[in-house]
């Protein structure tokens, strides 16, 4: 759904361009993700384009769900394929788009569809958006198939403050309905592991600021925070800070620093007595805290023999720390191609 | 509910077919109003004023480097200054970069016979109330503003060449 | 719990700041936009996470949502 979002919004750099990203994931567990992803965004009008993109996850052990069952490792595959349109009516921006994904035990299919509108000038831009999933685990190594539905809605409202600030308020809500167990973690119920219990109704909602301040000397500050809340009790607290500086007009050096925080659902425990009515394995449902440290370089080399002018490489190195002792580490590179259609 | 996705989906690729089929909006020719008495500095820091070039049709873009789609629309200006020199029409490329030398970077990499002047301070934008970048504003022999335009299409060079044509034809006065 | 204090702040003075700003008045003209313009100063384009950051950190994570939406930028039309 997030990525979702993002898809509708990057929209705004309306040009036809050719974005293939490689990323490779690696966590303490030795599950190992790698993921070539194209994306294609095509200007059919002055007013019109329409994006595209496919991606592809080798996944070498899908999760640590996955290893825990199969401790030699798994192969997996995701699939994830998504296209949508924006067309600008004035000052009006309107998206239109779905995405759907596969992976072995696992498939996804959603709409979107988003409005923005600029006001003041530019100055201020209102934008809002909605989306529909269908979400459909496979209870592997059952046969059978469950349903989960999500709906989710979302407002902004992105304001310049000074020549040098833009700020960016936000609000998401979304209502999760029908199966959202994890159907691969083993709960500790009176000594017996069982596949997990959770409610059947989620409402999810976040609160997000946003600012960006340009400095001297060509660097950019931001800042981001998020609020989140939702019915089974759990709260997170995410912030982070970056840096952006041109080294020389043609490369980009950035740092970002996310600290996150969550507490754990009500039903979450480590081990459960009784007969509780809900219980999880899930460590996504467990409080932590985590630390995030990103580096990223972005060279625009001009004129290159093999590569067309505009065109820009990327690399980016993520590492996460969790306290529950979850790490990982992305290496992504990426070239984005700006394409000419005269 | 796969229907229902399905019936959405259907849905929303209607809209799209329509949203593709109409065409981009239609630019509104309002009121003649009198140009600004605005003056700029050339490249060599000579001063340039708008009131000089009167009894000629003046083509006036305000661009900037950092600003996309005026950047693709200055080839196409420089393009219309070469076929109309000779038909008495100045265009007037009006650069309001704060930074001289990200416009020089751009300039540098794009030959061109049009005039450009540089208003790093703005002031010639607000005489002309400009709302959007890039803006555009077509000058009859009078010094009167008959045709603005906002942004950048690809069929803009067509419909300068038609209205600089009508104040080409009209007569000076 | 972390509670991120820094955090509140942020988001009491970027509700106050796009209130105050967003009741009309106009600071920043449309030729002014140099800074705003670079793709650093998006809220979409160099969001703090990248969808490909959103959808793994999805798989760890209980929260999720709140990527930056469009708006900034170098407002030209």
């Amino acid at each position: 759904m997030t990525t979702l979002f993002a898809l509708a919004a990057t929209h705004t750099l309306a040009q036809n361009e050719l974005n293939v990203q490689f990323h490779q994931f690696q966590d303490t567990r030795g599950v190992t993700v790698l993921s070539p992803t194209v994306e294609l965004s095509q200007d059919f009008t002055d007013r019109t384009t329409l994006r595209g993109s496919f991606g592809v996850d080798a996944i070498s052990a899908a999760s640590d769900s996955c290893a825990r069952c199969h401790h030699q490792g798994v192969s997996s595959q995701r699939l994830v394929g998504s296209a949508s349109l924006t067309r600008k009516f004035g000052d009006l921006k309107w998206t239109i788009g779905g995405e759907y994904s596969r992976e072995n035990f696992y498939r996804a299919t959603t709409a979107l569809t988003s409005l923005a509108r600029d006001l003041n000038n530019g100055n201020t831009t209102i934008a809002g958006g909605f989306t529909f999933s269908l979400n459909q685990p496979t209870l592997h190594p059952l046969p059978q198939v469950e349903q989960q539905y999500a709906s989710s809605g979302y407002a902004a409202i992105t304001q310049t403050l000074t020549k040098t600030t833009i700020a960016q308020v936000g609000y998401e809500l979304a209502r999760v309905n029908g199966f959202q167990s994890n159907p691969y973690l083993r709960a500790d119920v009176q000594g017996i592991m069982l596949v997990g219990q959770a409610p059947d109704l989620r409402t999810r909602q976040t609160l997000t600021a946003r600012i960006r301040q340009a400095l001297p000397a060509d660097t950019y500050f931001e800042a981001n925070y998020r609020h989140y809340f939702d019915s089974w009790q759990l709260r997170s607290n995410s912030i982070d800070v970056g840096l952006s500086h041109y080294l020389t007009k043609p490369v980009l050096a950035s740092v970002v620093y996310r600290r996150y925080g969550q507490t754990g659902a009500f039903f979450f425990q480590r081990q459960y007595a009784g007969s509780p009515e809900f219980f999880t394995a899930d460590f996504r449902l467990a409080p932590f805290a985590s630390d995030l440290y990103t580096g990223k370089l972005v060279i625009t080399p001009g004129a290159m023999a093999w590569l067309p002018k505009g065109s820009s490489l990327l690399v980016q190195y993520d590492r996460y720390r969790a306290d529950n002792g979850f790490e990982a580490g992305t290496l992504t590179g990426g070239l984005r191609v700006p394409l000419k259609l005269k | 509910m796969m229907r229902t996705v399905r019936a959405l989906l259907s849905l929303a690729a209607a809209i799209a077919a329509v949203l593709i089929v109409v065409g981009p909006d239609v630019v509104a020719a309002p009121a003649p109003t009198a140009a600004p008495a605005v003056e700029w500095r050339g490249a060599d820091g000579a001063v340039v004023r708008l009131a000089n070039a009167k009894g000629k049709v003046v083509l006036v873009d305000f661009w900037a480097s950092w600003c996309p789609p005026c950047k693709e629309s200055f080839p196409a200006l420089d393009v219309i200054q070469r076929d109309y020199r000779a038909r008495g029409v100045d265009v007037i490329a009006v650069n309001v970069d704060e930074r001289r030398k990200d416009a020089d970077a751009f300039l540098a990499a794009h030959p061109h016979q049009l005039l450009v002047v540089f208003d790093p301070r703005g002031e010639s934008p607000k005489a002309f109330k400009v709302r959007g970048m890039p803006s555009s504003f077509v000058i009859d022999r009078r010094g009167e503003i008959r045709y603005t335009h906002q942004g950048y299409s690809q069929g803009i060079e067509r419909t300068y060449r038609r209205e600089l044509d009508v104040l080409i034809a009209e007569p000076v006065r | 719990m972390h509670t991120h204090a820094l955090g509140r702040f942020l988001l009491l003075a970027a509700i106050a700041a796009v209130a105050l700003m967003g009741a009309g008045c106009v600071t920043v003209q449309p030729w002014e936009r140099g800074r705003l313009a670079d793709p650093q100063m998006r809220f979409d384009e160099n969001g703090s996470l990248t969808a490909y950051q959103a959808h793994w950190l999805e798989a760890r994570e209980g929260s999720a949502g709140g990527s930056g939406v469009q708006g900034g930028g170098c407002g030209c039309k």
